[in-house]
């Protein structure tokens, strides 16, 4: 029986479920697909209801990750196979090459100002620059960039550029180095891949894409975010400061079936977080219904809203532009009824990724119809999936805030230890 | 202040260009060199590297060196770093500091000049602090494995399930004479819910076989003393057997109680004829038939939902989901049944509810927006009256009216949150240790809140909620395994101590008592996390941290306070 424990993502789901079994002295292999570890948690500035730094909050949980002896992190990463059974896995794993030797870089930043390429940062939700050789964003951990094969000219059209070696006073940055295939035995596996989001262009009569003054949620969020494109100030495309925003919930609800759960606490932070910059601002949100179970989260709604905020219930809203801003168009018991506002931001549901069919397979596990890895609830059991051995936690298994993430990592460690117990390991 | 059994070393780190393009660290090297107290001071282009902790652990070695000051990045990246250098060289690790002169001063500052007066400073508070550091060792304390669960009903159940092996026995106690709590209850009407009679029958059965598993029925936990690893508890059962064990670790898992719509008379419930609650419906369903009061079947139901819960504050989050299931119910047993949902929002996060939902409304049954719903007694049944979204009031007469009252905390809180001295929330339920990283965890290392003791939750939350306290104490209280208490905690000098009790006072971890035969505060080093809450309060100064002495930190201070320049 095999004790050493593979988490495939490095999310809060993740990297809570590698602390926990380090604990219990287990070996983890941590596998993350991006160059950083902290998932889409990383990218709040606050989180509800607390309205806690969300840095703050995970920092010091990433310090550990990186500083435990007992977790092989591997980024860049992608899980290829996985054999065997209970105790008897073989992951095969991919570990794509950054070119920066972890060794020798101490992350001082020398490499990317001469680089000659640049492209759209995707952790900025493409509001930002980044150049072929890069950290996703200030404060990324590990603190040791990557060069970016898709963009990077030695790849892309095959040029001797050496511009971001030659700045390197560290001799960290190595063209030679390749991908390699690790295989890894294990004795089980935590999957906890995260989500995506419905996509908004596909929402029609939202104007994402036609009206620059329309944002979707995870676009405010790095706006907000004091490491983001704007440091923080909520500057909008055309260089304004809004002062009518308009938050849009439940987009894309009808389309994926369900209603997500967490998107109206986290408007109401947004509401919050708009306040603290615009003192002045008027906010309204449409919505279909104000979803805020749990004890502490009315609160939260109550001592959020005052004369400024409005919680307008309706149906059919529709975005158009109105000069330099939008206008929102809206059903209210029937009558039609419209906003001009300076900004609208859009809420859409939370989906599972558009690589978890395909990681589905490659894990041989079961989804469910809404595309998230099903968990066998008949047993009621929401972290075991269909395949013995292997667990999900966190939002791969379905939406869900992130203190139901770090319940379902626990959940998954128990399950994964006492599962894969010997007696030379002394658990159960 | 020179002592000859002191040898202290300075190293200052170039981190490459980093700091010695920022800072003139031959000015340093020349000026902290002249300290008294100072044995040895180097300088290396990167301590982090191999090369450079090899270095730096051979020249401890070398030089003999009693204290050790590193003047480089930020603790968060290589405190540990060189902490593990320290011991690999056989100096105790607590006789070290580092000094972050990299973030703090050649990072920010751009004048060299200025950079290099910081650093100077900086690293001379490092030394004067340093020389007051004394070692400090890792004390080991042994744990005992078993488990004490609070509360016979499914979380409870699970908890012990997940827990109980051959070396790890598990008490579970219920104070009722049976075993199921609130969800055997459940009919097996909310079968989608995933939750089904069936199953918890066969999960109590489980657990009563489970030869690891000791039921204590009829019985209530009365005392409580001890931290993680070891709690000394007493219980009593069915009102005079005492029973005394140790556990290492305790879960709550002490359920809810309901909101009683008895409280306003706007519901009309226990006064009019077929106002029910949503518990009272499952459990005329586990008997056989829901029908009205005299027997007949109903024609038409009014499902109100947020019963409560204004009074309460919050959404309990499950009865939207359950009532949804009653109304599926009442149309397949009565498919002519007119029914209509009155309800605030429609809080349904569940996977399944919206189709759900949209079935239901493709049989007719309706929904109605509203916030504010009076139940009278109407022309042979009831009216149920409303004001709607347009404004207007409006009514229904329906045969029967289902409530869904809010959850609340359960009727022991208070008593169980004193006992464990565990704290409760604005709401009344159990406090958990941090919103969003610790859900299960309480201030009390060891103890756990699971299920509904937590917060309103559904079944499949509430097992979720079990396996996590169990995966926590599955990863840390490990058979045979010493726990390793916290190092950097605090202590009370008794000669200084008035017995004030303020410390005790101002502890959120229990871990400051007071000792009445000796008329001083003691603490307990096993529980003490080191937050240093009582030191600041204690008015004597009596109380203090062992890594963080208020010599240390003074003559830190006063010596970032000196101009540098001037000692030169």
């Amino acid at each position: 029986m095999n004790s050493d424990i593979l988490v495939i993502g490095a999310g809060i789901a993740g990297l809570q479920a590698s602390l926990l079994l380090v604990e219990a002295d287990r070996k983890v292999y941590l596998v993350d697909r991006t160059s950083m570890i902290g998932g889409n948690a990383i990218k709040f500035e606050e989180v509800f209801p607390n309205m806690e730094c969300s840095t703050c909050m995970l920092a010091p949980k990433q310090q550990d990750i990186l500083q435990n002896e007992n977790i092989e992190l591997l980024t860049l990463s992608t899980v290829e196979s996985i054999e065997g059974q209970l105790g008897d896995f073989t992951a095969k794993v991919k570990v794509k090459t950054g070119y920066v030797s972890a060794i020798e870089c101490i992350g001082c930043g020398a490499c990317y100002e001469p680089c000659p390429v640049s492209v759209k940062n995707g952790f900025e939700e493409n509001l930002a620059d980044r150049k072929a050789i890069f950290v996703p964003c200030p404060g990324a951990l590990p603190n040791i960039p990557v060069i970016d094969t898709e963009n990077c000219v030695r790849f892309t059209k095959g040029e001797d550029c050496t511009l971001c070696q030659e700045a390197c006073m560290f001799e960290a940055i190595d063209f030679t180095q390749e991908d390699k295939e690790l295989s890894l035995k294990v004795g089980a596996v935590i999957v906890a891949t995260g989500f995506d989001e419905y996509d908004v262009n596909d929402a029609e009569d939202l104007a994402y894409g036609e009206i620059d003054c329309v944002y979707t949620a995870m676009e405010f969020e790095r706006l907000f975010a004091s490491n983001g494109p704007t440091l923080g100030e909520l500057t909008m495309r055309n260089g304004e400061t809004p002062n009518k925003i308009a938050i849009v919930h439940c987009v894309g609800r009808d389309k994926v079936g369900y209603c997500s759960g967490i998107c109206c606490m986290y408007s109401i932070k947004f509401a919050r977080y708009i306040k603290h910059k615009i003192h002045d601002a008027e906010i309204f949100h449409f919505y279909t219904d104000l979803c805020i179970p749990g004890k502490l989260n009315e609160d939260f709604y109550r001592n959020t809203i005052d004369e400024s905020i409005s919680f307008i219930n309706c149906e059919n809203v529709k975005i158009t532009k109105n000069g330099n801003g939008a206008n929102v168009a809206y059903s209210l018991t029937g009558k039609s009824e419209s906003l001009s506002v300076d900004m609208v931001i859009l809420v859409p549901a939370i989906t599972a990724r558009s690589d978890s069919a395909a990681l589905a397979e490659t894990l041989g596990i079961e989804c469910d119809s809404m595309g998230f890895f099903a968990s066998k609830t008949d047993m009621l059991a929401p972290v075991v999936t269909s395949r013995e051995g292997i667990y999900v936690a966190g939002c791969a298994e379905g939406p869900k805030d992130i203190a139901a993430c770090v319940t379902q990592a626990g959940a998954a460690v128990g399950k994964a230890l006492s599962e894969t117990a010997t007696d030379s390991v002394q658990t159960e | 202040m020179s002592d000859e059994a002191y040898k202290i070393g300075v190293y200052v780190c170039e981190c490459g260009p980093n700091i010695a393009d920022a800072v003139d660290i031959d000015r340093v090297i020349e000026v902290i060199s002249t300290h008294p107290d100072v044995a040895v001071v180097k300088r290396h282009r990167l301590l982090c590297s191999v090369d450079g902790k090899d270095f730096l652990k051979q020249d401890i070695i070398d030089e003999g060196l009693t204290h050790v000051v590193v003047a480089a990045c930020s603790p968060k990246d290589h405190e540990a770093t060189f902490a593990g250098v320290c011991e690999e060289a056989g100096l105790n690790p607590y006789l070290y500091q580092l000094i972050n002169i990299r973030e703090q001063c050649a990072w920010m500052i751009k004048d060299k000049e200025a950079a290099t007066d910081k650093t100077i400073s900086y690293i001379r508070s490092g030394i004067s602090r340093v020389f007051y550091h004394v070692p400090l060792e890792q004390k080991e304390i042994d744990s005992i494995p078993d488990v004490i669960v609070i509360g016979g009903g499914i979380a409870g159940i699970e908890a012990a399930l997940s827990l109980a092996s051959p070396v790890r026995k598990v008490h579970l106690v219920e104070k009722t004479d049976s075993l199921g709590g609130t969800a055997v209850e459940l009919s097996g009407l909310l079968a989608h819910q995933g939750t089904n009679a069936d199953i918890i029958h066969e999960k109590i059965r489980t657990a009563r076989q489970n030869e690891n598993i000791e039921i204590h029925l009829e019985s209530e936990v009365t005392k409580s003393i001890g931290f993680f690893g070891n709690f000394e508890i007493e219980i009593k059962k069915g009102g005079d057997e005492i029973i005394e064990l140790n556990v290492g670790a305790i879960i709550i898992a002490t359920g809810f109680s309901m909101f009683n719509p008895a409280e306003d008379d706007r519901w009309g419930y226990g006064k009019i004829d077929n106002v029910f609650t949503a518990l009272e419906i499952e459990k005329k369903a586990v008997t056989g038939e829901i029908t009205l009061a005299d027997g007949s079947a109903p024609k038409s139901a009014a499902l109100v939902h947020c019963v409560g819960r204004d009074e309460v504050g919050y959404c309990s989050g499950i009865c939207c989901n359950y009532l949804i299931r009653i109304a599926g119910n009442l149309k397949e047993k009565y498919p002519d049944i007119k029914i209509n949902h009155l309800y605030r929002d429609l809080c349904v996060p569940n996977k399944n509810d919206q189709s759900y939902i949209e079935n239901l409304r493709e049989k007719g049954v309706e929904f109605n927006r509203t916030n504010d719903v009076t139940i009278a007694k109407g022309n042979g049944g009831i009216d149920v009256t409303y004001t709607a979204e347009s404004g207007e009031k409006e009514s229904l007469a329906v045969d029967m009216a289902i409530l869904a009252p809010a959850m609340k905390p359960g009727v022991d809180t208070q008593t169980i949150s004193k006992m464990l001295d565990i704290t409760l929330d604005k709401t009344g339920f159990f406090e958990e240790e941090h919103l969003c990283l610790g859900p299960v965890g309480t201030a009390v290392d060891g103890v756990f809140i699971v299920g509904c003791a937590h917060g309103p939750k559904n079944i499949p939350d509430s097992i979720v909620q079990s396996h996590a306290a169990s995966g926590s104490i599955l990863s840390r209280l490990i058979p045979g395994r010493k726990l390793l208490p916290e190092i950097k905690v605090s202590e009370v000098l008794e000669v200084l101590c008035t017995g004030c009790q303020t410390c005790v006072t101002v502890c959120s971890y229990g871990a400051a008592s007071f000792d009445e035969d000796k008329g001083v505060s003691v603490i307990n080093e096993a529980i003490c996390r080191g937050c240093g809450n009582c030191v600041g309060s204690c008015p004597s100064g009596a109380v203090r941290s062992k890594h963080f002495t208020t010599r240390q930190l003074h003559q830190e201070v006063i010596e970032a306070i000196i101009n540098p320049a001037l000692n030169e």
